[in-house]
Formats: structure tokens, C-alpha cells, sequence
């Protein structure tokens, strides 16, 4: 046996470190260069909707009558419309409804129905029962049915009543997610045994359950900001966004439709806008759902 | 109740209402804790012992539950008790560590964070009090380089680091009494007999008292001075560890001790079983429980429920019409 001199005393030790050590090392996940090009387009776009007064815009109601139906040119990026108004002005103003929409609605929904729905996994029982019940029966209502019909009696319209409306529609939609996130951890030892080491009904929400559904939380909040602009898009598509002639991104697509065959400009500016800007959002939210999940396996 | 006592548990039961009618999880359990004691619950699965472990700390679902009876913890009578009352003696007088330590600590947050939190919260320590002190604790708990795991995530660690993490955890306000509930059958082999006598070694070190739940009875043979087994939520024998293993009169005892795979047993001995199957509560006899699969039954096993009752030896008693006879054959290990 002894004359069997394995060449491993020193792998074998080396191997044994390795092994025994139950650490596994921390690695630096990256986002990714796609990650930030999505966040500087997001940014690109609110920025463009705060400062849009102050950039060196053309005025976006201003019709030029002698300049209709241009293509894109140096001196209108893209192009007029049959009104001769500046395209590239009309997509950056109209960024201000769809994003005012979509963050003020999903403040409203997720104010509403992100509390109530972690509240109600976590106490469980009545309280659960009853409110369940409520959202449910809020839910058997189409969202977009609702809001058309709510809409169309409750005039003159505005920015402030269609977030309000489209808010309150989606609250029980983010109720439903995070009560089904919550209690899919509420339902695990360690709440159970944070709650045997003493802490309040408030610890446990915000220290315990919290940062455990935040990852599904922000994911669900950014699609739903997508969603909402979606939304906004139709309702303006059937005329119950904001009144023309204020641009926004929905009501420019639906002005733009009647003269799709003639000038095909028209609707494929604020359709691209629309769409980046969707993609753009979710795929932040997958990218930071992914990031942030420390329970995934790292190796 | 004795001053000695740390924890008196009278008459316990509890019965879940469920679509089937009344469902007796635990009934009448009584025994008490000395301190610094270590006692041990065995039984089968479904005997009852989870949820005797859980009804002491006061751990019951909120609704659908009735229990009945008393379990006073240092005199803190946990029956009846509301949450913000219980708070009180959650963490400080009885702590509490989980079967499977990959679910109870929160994938989340940083393991000195949850060391932490009870302690600044619980006993008002400052933050760099708080953190050395978790330190010392990770330290106690036999984790190597304690300062550079305070910020690991549980995910970084294996079964049997988070297992400590978990004990960690609940021995930071200094609880008197540790419900340890199946506290290694998440872990293998290897590691069981180092928690086990981590446990061992805190409670001589910190004068805690240890229950300790458990289906294995190798577990508690050498940790526990007393024994309690149950069976379909009844205790059907308890007393001093020895007696129990040695002098035990209850032939599901008996049962129990032979189907634990043995050392001495050739290699592919066939493990002994318990024929037939745990009763279904819902549907109680009025006799013995363990009737059904005792090779000794009588008639009355089958009608009448016997109750505890002294055996020779001081401290054991056994639920059983025919009892094996005293000092019965030694088990064969």
C-alpha cells in the first residue's frame, strides 16, 4: 500500500478545501450592456416628456399649412402630418399623456392594491375573505369595458380622471399578484419563526414579506405600466383619452390610420415610440426580477 | 405549581374543526419541564407531536382550532393568550428552531441582519452592539470566520451551516425553553449528530431547557432525561429515558424501539415494521388507539380507553390494558 504513492496527498488536500468550505462565492451578476441601452431609453423618453417645453421643439399644435404630408426631412425629423404639425414635436409631447398615465395609474393601483393584498395574505381569515371576495367581483368586470363606459358618461374628460379611472381599474389586478406572492411566502417557516422570535405584525410585512415579493412586486409593476400605456392607447384610439389636439401616442395612431395608405409616416413614428417603449419596459422588469433574485441558484 | 418548573402542561388538547367533523390532533397531554431539562416527544408521524410543539409556543392558525386545557411557560399561561401577549415570551422565554432549515431563514436577507433584528428590536441594543453581538452568537454556534458569514445570504450556506444560523437565531434574547421540533431531519447523518450535540452543549452552557420533537429514537437516547411517546395525540407512555427504553410497558413503545435499524443487525436485515397504518383521528375508537395493530388486543382494548397509570419505577407511566411484564426482555441491540 505504502509503496502506492499517489501523487495526490497535495490534490487530495486541495480538493478537501475546496469542498469544505460551504461558502459559495458571491458572484457580481452583471445587467448586461441591453439592460442600460432599455434604461436609457426609458429616461430618454421621460426626459423628453418633462423638458419638452424647453427643448428646441417645434410648437406640437402648430399647423403649418404649407408644409403637409412631408416625409422625414432635416427640418421636420419626422416628417408633418395633413395638418402640417411636426411629427418628432407631437411624439415627445405625446409621451407626456402615455407616461403620465401609466406611472400615475399604476401609483394609484399599486398604492391601493399592494397594501390591501399583503395585509390580507398575511392576516388571512375574514379580513382575507371578505376583500378577496370584493376584488374578485371587480375582476369579473373587463377593465377596458369599464373604463370605456365610465369614460365616456363622465366628461369633460382629463388627464387627472382618466389616471384616476384606469388607477382604480387595476387595482384589483395588482391586488390579485401581490396577495398571491404574499401568501405563497407568508405560508413559509421563516415568517413563522420571525413571528416566534417576537416581531409585530409590521416587521413581518415590511422586513420579511416585502423584500421577498418586491422582485415579483417591481416586475409586475413595470408591465403594468406597459399595459396601462397600452391602454391609454386604445381608450385614445377610440377618442376617450385626452381631447385632441394634445397629442398622445394612442390618438396620434388613430389620426394617423385614415391616411395609413398616403402617408404611412404618420402612424409608424408614434407606433415605434409606443412599441420600444413597451419593450424597453419589460424587458427591464425581467432583466431586475432575474437580477435581484438571490434565491436562484448561482453556480 | 413547583418554582423548579419551568414549564406545566396540563390537560392540552386541540381539535381542529374540519369538513369531517371534529378533528382531536392533541388531546389531554399533561407533563411538565424542569429547568435545564431536556425531555424528548416521540411518535410516528400524524401522532400529534408537531402540533403539541406548536400549541405550547401558541403557534395555532387563527380560526378553526379549539384548545382546551393549560400550558404555562414560566408561569405565562400561553392558553387563551393573545398575539401582543404572547409576543412577550416569544424569543425571550421560548424560542423555537424548524425542522428544514432551507425554509425558515428568509432567502433574502443577510443571515446577521435576522440575527440581528431580534436583538436590537427584543433588547434595544444599538447597531454595532447588535452586530458584534451576532458575531459572538454565529461564533457560539460553531460557524467558522462568524465576521465574514454575518453577511453571506442563506443561499451561500449548506443544510447543516443554516441549521446553526437557525439556532443562532433563537437562542439570541436567551430563551429558557428551546421547542426543537424535528430539528435534524432535514440534515444527513453526518451532520445530525453535530447539531445534536451543539444543542447538547448550549443548553449546559446557557441553562436552557430543550424539548425535543422527534420520530427517531436514537435521536433521544442519549440527550433527553425524560421521554414522552405519543400516539394518535394521547401520550401512551412516558418517563425517564432509561425506563423507557429498558423497562417499557406499552407494546407500541416496544414497536417503536424495534423498527429502528440496529448496528448490531447483519447487513440487509429486512427493518421491522408496525402493521397497519396510524388511526384516521376523525374516526376515534373508544378504546385504545393502538388496538388495531397491537399483537396483545383484547376485547377491551377494543372499548375502553385506558388511561395513564404508574408504573414500578418513580416518573413512568403507561397507557395500556395489557402492559408487557416489568422488567420485560431487554430489547435485543
Amino acid at each position: 500500500m505504502s509503496s502506492f504513492n499517489h501523487p495526490s496527498d497535495n490534490l487530495e488536500h486541495s480538493i478537501l478545501e475546496e469542498y469544505s468550505i460551504v461558502e459559495r462565492p458571491e458572484k457580481k451578476k452583471k445587467l448586461g450592456v441591453l439592460f442600460w441601452i432599455c434604461v436609457a431609453w426609458i429616461g430618454l423618453n421621460v426626459i423628453g416628456a418633462i423638458f419638452a417645453a424647453v427643448l428646441p421643439l417645434q410648437n406640437p399644435l402648430y399647423e403649418n399649412f404649407s408644409a403637409i404630408n412631408l416625409g422625414p426631412s432635416l427640418h421636420h425629423l419626422f416628417g408633418t402630418d395633413d395638418l402640417g404639425r411636426d411629427i418628432f414635436a407631437r411624439v415627445t409631447y405625446g409621451a407626456r399623456v402615455s407616461i403620465a398615465v401609466g406611472t400615475g395609474a399604476m401609483v394609484i393601483g399599486f398604492g391601493l392594491g399592494a397594501p390591501l393584498g399583503m395585509l390580507a395574505a398575511h392576516r388571512r381569515g375574514r379580513f382575507d375573505a371578505i376583500l378577496t371576495t370584493v376584488m374578485y367581483v371587480f375582476l369579473a368586470f373587463p377593465a377596458i369595458i369599464a373604463t370605456i363606459a365610465v369614460l365616456s358618461f363622465w366628461t369633460p374628460r382629463s388627464l387627472l380622471k382618466i389616471i384616476l379611472v384606469i388607477g382604480l381599474a387595476s387595482v384589483p389586478l395588482v391586488y390579485r399578484v401581490i396577495r398571491t406572492a404574499t401568501l405563497n411566502v407568508a405560508t413559509k417557516d421563516y415568517i413563522i419563526a420571525a413571528k416566534v422570535q417576537g416581531a409585530t405584525d409590521r416587521r413581518i410585512l415590511m422586513k420579511e414579506l416585502l423584500p421577498n415579493i418586491a422582485p415579483v412586486g417591481i416586475s409586475f409593476l413595470l408591465i403594468g405600466v406597459a399595459t396601462v400605456v397600452t391602454l391609454e392607447g386604445a381608450l385614445a384610439f377610440l377618442g376617450l383619452s385626452v381631447n385632441p389636439p394634445t397629442p398622445s401616442w394612442g390618438n396620434m395612431i388613430n389620426e394617423a390610420r385614415t391616411v395609413l395608405a398616403s402617408n404611412p409616416w404618420l402612424v409608424l413614428f408614434p407606433s415605434a415610440a409606443l412599441c420600444l417603449f413597451l419593450l424597453c419596459l419589460n424587458f427591464i422588469g425581467d432583466r431586475l426580477r432575474s437580477h435581484f433574485d438571490v434565491t436562484e441558484v448561482k453556480l | 405549581m413547583s418554582p423548579d418548573k419551568l414549564l406545566v402542561v396540563k390537560d392540552l388538547s386541540t381539535t381542529f374543526a374540519t369538513a369531517g367533523g371534529p378533528l382531536p390532533a392533541v388531546g389531554g397531554v399533561s407533563f411538565d419541564l424542569g429547568q435545564n431539562e431536556t425531555i424528548g416527544i416521540v411518535g410516528e408521524s400524524g401522532s400529534g407531536k408537531t402540533v403539541l410543539s406548536r400549541t405550547i409556543m401558541g403557534l395555532q392558525p387563527r380560526t378553526n382550532v379549539t384548545v382546551s386545557g393549560s400550558a404555562q411557560i414560566d408561569g405565562f399561561e400561553v392558553v387563551g393568550a393573545s398575539e401582543n401577549e404572547k409576543r412577550k415570551i416569544w424569543g425571550t422565554e421560548v424560542a423555537m428552531i424548524f425542522q428544514d432549515p432551507m425554509t425558515s431563514l428568509n432567502p433574502v436577507m443577510r443571515i446577521g441582519k435576522q440575527i440581528d433584528e431580534s436583538l436590537r428590536v427584543r433588547l434595544g441594543m444599538s447597531k454595532a452592539d447588535a452586530k458584534a453581538r451576532a458575531i459572538e452568537l454565529l461564533e457560539l454556534v460553531g460557524i467558522p470566520s462568524p465576521a465574514e458569514r454575518y453577511s453571506a445570504f442563506p443561499g451561500q450556506l449548506s443544510g447543516g451551516m443554516r441549521q446553526r444560523v437557525v439556532i443562532a437565531i433563537a437562542l439570541a434574547c436567551s430563551p429558557k425553553l428551546l421547542m426543537a421540533d424535528e430539528p435534524t431531519t432535514g440534515l444527513d447523518v453526518t451532520i445530525q449528530a453535530q447539531i445534536l450535540n451543539l444543542l447538547d452543549e448550549l443548553k449546559e452552557r446557557l441553562k436552557m431547557s430543550v424539548i425535543l420533537v422527534t420520530h427517531d429514537l436514537g435521536v433521544v437516547a442519549t440527550r433527553t432525561s425524560r421521554i414522552i411517546v405519543m400516539y394518535a395525540g394521547r401520550i401512551v407512555e412516558t418517563g425517564s429515558t432509561r425506563d423507557v427504553f429498558y423497562h417499557h410497558r406499552m407494546p407500541y413503545t416496544r414497536a417503536l424501539l424495534e423498527s429502528s435499524p440496529k448496528v448490531s443487525n447483519h447487513s440487509h436485515t429486512r427493518l421491522v415494521t408496525i402493521p397497519g397504518r396510524p388511526p384516521n383521528l376523525l374516526k376515534l375508537s373508544d378504546g385504545c388507539s393502538f388496538a388495531p395493530r397491537c399483537k396483545f388486543a383484547t376485547d377491551k382494548c377494543h372499548l375502553v380507553r385506558p388511561e395513564l397509570e404508574p408504573s414500578v419505577e418513580p416518573g413512568h407511566s403507561f397507557a395500556c390494558w395489557n402492559p408487557l411484564p416489568v422488567n420485560g426482555e431487554e430489547p435485543t441491540s
